[in-house]
């Protein structure tokens, strides 16, 4: 296409969309409320599977050890797992320890804890971590089998990150079928607008078929509608989503007993959410001048 | 050149327009074409400018068999042929010059030859002072000649014009004919289905007659024929 008759059609697009206000404001808005929605769930996927790589990090083994071990068991344990190519770090953490980390947990109310120091309940534990999260289960049998002396108890918080990975995928699903739902609506809505402007173009289209204009010659102008309709809808959701998700980030980092809680930076998901939301915008408002042009250009 | 070979054309409310329309028109000539109201003379005319498909028969122009050409390239047949109406069809939102434009830019012509070759058609027109008027501001003769100059600036062979001086009283009626007469003289074959006649039996041209949808008259230099 020739950069002369680009420009006719942006100017004809533009022109239109501005003649039409009402229906061009009423299709925007519809596109605002749809982007709105898929927006709001953008930023709930990601960081549903950043909070989940981020859980399978920290995924760890406590391997109890039986109270009978002695010191030397317990180095010579310590060295051989340590060896394993399925471990990435072992720590011994002893009974004593163990009773001064949970005092510190507990804070305030350590009170319970007082006297236990004389016949501490807690055994010598090892903490592991895998060098891959996935194998955190068969490593932990492993060990389990190895040892079975030496071990009293295996734990490695089963199944909390595969819980968080099966949330993001159902919430992945279902920001596809709303996400398309709303689409089809949206993209409905813009169809009727750009009817609208067809009907009253319906002479030009007609005398542009007379002399000659190819199909796509009349099409790209209600093209080029639809997209800028969709980019006018992306900006308003964008800004809210946006804005609504640093101050989330905001107030979460100000108040550090939410720490565990841990969420995406501003800018880790600025970027994505804009780029996908104005692409869907554009998709859809493409989809919508696409549907309601169709009927005018068959002879 | 325009052949019709054993044309029909039923429309799908059962209407009979044309019933065997056989004939050949050459490059280069005037054609009207007359007949009483209803007898296929509109359904004639648009077969040529491939808005109505036949429904049995065939259909050449300059060999090109018209029904088998895909809807896509039917744009690409119609730049070879200008179309000049009762009712002008033109742009109210444009000027003259933008009208005439228009279908330059709908076929992709670069901006300094549009702008060369609309000046050039609307001073043969007659209207290079008023290229910047709207069509409302123009009179009905005006306006028709505007729809001319659009019909012919992008140089096509054939010239079809529906009852182009239906809407006019005779002084601009004969403008129009001078013009098409030029343009026929440039070697545009044109095709004119007509009601008028003074003209007919003025300007002394072919004159194939059409009624109840077959010819029934076909001579050069014909008279109209009809008492209307």
């Amino acid at each position: 296409m020739k950069i002369d008759t680009f420009f006719r059609h942006f100017r004809e697009a533009v022109k239109s969309l501005a003649r039409n206000n009402w229906m061009t404001f009423a299709a925007v808005s519809a596109v605002s409320v749809t982007l709105l929605i898929f927006g709001l769930f953008l930023v709930f996927a990601f960081n549903l599977s950043f909070m989940a790589s981020e859980l399978d990090k920290q995924v760890s083994i406590r391997v109890s050890l039986s109270p009978q071990i002695t010191a030397d068991q317990i180095d010579n344990i310590r060295s051989q797992i340590e060896q394993d190519s399925k471990v990435k770090s072992v720590e011994f953490i002893s009974k004593e320890e163990g009773l001064q980390m949970m005092k510190q947990q507990w804070g305030d109310d350590k009170e319970f804890l007082e006297g236990l120091e004389k016949d501490n309940p807690l055994p010598d534990t090892l903490q592991i971590q895998p060098s891959n999260p996935q194998e955190t289960e068969a490593l932990a049998k492993d060990l389990q089998q190895s040892y079975p002396n030496y071990i009293e108890h295996v734990d490695h918080g089963e199944g909390v990150s595969d819980r968080l990975l099966n949330l993001s995928a159902w919430v992945r699903n279902m920001v596809l079928v709303f996400g398309l739902g709303l689409a089809v609506l949206a993209a409905f809505l813009i169809s009727n607008t750009i009817k609208l402007t067809i009907f009253a173009r319906r002479r030009e289209i007609e005398i542009m078929r007379l002399v000659g204009a190819s199909n796509w010659f009349i099409r790209w102008p209600f093209f080029i509608e639809g997209g800028v309709i969709g980019v006018l809808g992306a900006i308003v959701p964008v800004t809210v989503v946006l804005l609504g998700y640093n101050a989330v980030v905001g107030i979460l980092d100000a108040d550090k007993a939410y720490s565990f809680f841990k969420l995406l930076g501003f800018w880790d998901i600025a970027f994505k959410v804009t780029g996908l939301t104005t692409l869907l915008g554009i998709l859809i408002g493409i989809w919508g001048s696409l549907i309601s042009i169709r009927r005018f250009l068959r002879t | 050149m325009i052949e019709m070979h054993d044309v029909y054309k039923v429309y799908s409310n059962g209407v009979k327009a044309l019933n065997g329309i056989n004939t050949k028109i050459d490059q280069g000539e005037f054609v009207y074409v007359v007949g009483p109201s209803g007898a296929g003379k509109s359904t004639f005319i648009k077969l040529m400018y491939r808005e109505e498909k036949p429904t049995h028969g065939v259909i050449l122009i300059n060999g090109v068999n018209v029904k088998r050409v895909r809807d896509w390239k039917i744009p690409y047949l119609r730049r070879n042929i200008g179309v000049v109406f009762q009712d002008y069809k033109l742009l109210p939102n444009m000027t003259a010059y933008e009208n005439v434009a228009f279908a330059m830019e709908a076929v992709e012509a670069p901006k300094r030859k549009i702008r060369r070759r609309v000046q050039e058609v609307l001073e043969l027109v007659g209207l290079y002072d008023r290229m910047n008027a709207l069509p409302s501001q123009l009179s009905g003769g005006e306006q028709q000649r505007v729809s001319i100059a659009r019909a012919m600036v992008n140089n096509p062979n054939f010239v079809i014009a529906d009852e182009p001086t239906g809407n006019l009283d005779p002084e601009n009626s004969w403008d129009i004919m001078y013009l098409l007469e030029e343009i026929n003289s440039r070697g545009t074959t044109v095709v004119m289905a007509t009601h008028n006649k003074e003209i007919v039996n003025t300007m002394r041209k072919r004159v194939i007659a059409v009624e109840q949808g077959v010819i029934v008259r076909d001579e050069q230099g014909g008279e109209y024929g009809y008492e209307d």
